[in-house]
């Protein structure tokens, strides 16, 4: 089951059942690598991914039109 | 797209008082999800909207989707009639919002948010907690896989003690 208690004590997060569904799919592993990560590295990867995603999308721009 | 080193050196530069929320405030936590622009909740003092304006003013902010040519000028003014905008800019997407569902205005959100580092800066970051409750208040169908991720974000933290 998910968080009854959020980790700052504060918000109360009563379980979800569709989002208990769609925590099976979470990749933990690649959640667990993102948290040996400082901040800054985490946002570095993002702006990075989001440079890769940017490529692909006027690669196939490209390719389409 | 965004450059997040540039925007969050543009808004703490200026002073400007704000809290990173949405997707990057995500990430900022360890979430593996792509997001293209970086929402800011920004604190609605006259004195902060004027920092604002001024910080944002030489990138060229732009209503985002609108047409070209329009007489849209991101003055205090503009700021202090308005309250959510979602911007085009020369670092990229910002979305400045003068409140956020489920969590309220500057000041109730700033008592949930953390102080993270990056970039050589100290930035406001929405915590975890507050994260998932603004998204799942939210009610996006479209949230629900990234809730998902951020539930089990909190959970790993808090089996690593964190």
């Amino acid at each position: 089951m998910g968080p009854t208690r959020g980790s700052g004590g504060g918000v109360v997060l009563e379980p979800d059942p569709v989002i208990e569904a769609y925590k099976k799919d979470v990749d933990r592993t690649l959640l667990r690598e993102n948290l040996k990560r400082s901040v800054e590295e985490r946002l570095r990867d993002l702006m990075r991914l989001q440079r890769f995603a940017d490529e692909w999308r006027r690669a196939a721009r490209r390719a389409f039109d | 797209m965004i450059d997040i080193e540039t925007a969050l050196r543009v808004l703490a530069g200026a002073g400007v008082e704000f809290i990173v929320v949405g997707g990057v405030a995500a990430r900022a936590h360890g979430s593996a999800r792509l997001t293209n622009d970086l929402d800011v909740l920004y604190r609605r003092t006259p004195e902060n909207v004027a920092r604002l304006a001024a910080a944002l003013e030489p990138h060229t902010p732009y209503l985002r989707g609108a047409p070209p040519g329009l007489p849209f000028r991101l003055d205090p003014e503009t700021i202090r009639r308005g309250l959510n905008f979602t911007l085009t800019s020369r670092f990229g997407d910002i979305d400045l919002l003068g409140e956020i569902t489920g969590g309220g205005g500057y000041e109730a959100v700033a008592a949930h948010s953390t102080i993270v580092a990056a970039f050589g800066l100290e930035v406001r970051c929405l915590d975890l907690d507050l994260l998932i409750q603004v998204k799942r208040a939210a009610g996006r169908p479209k949230d629900l896989e990234g809730i998902a991720e951020l539930e089990a974000l909190l959970e790993e933290r808090e089996r690593l003690g964190g």
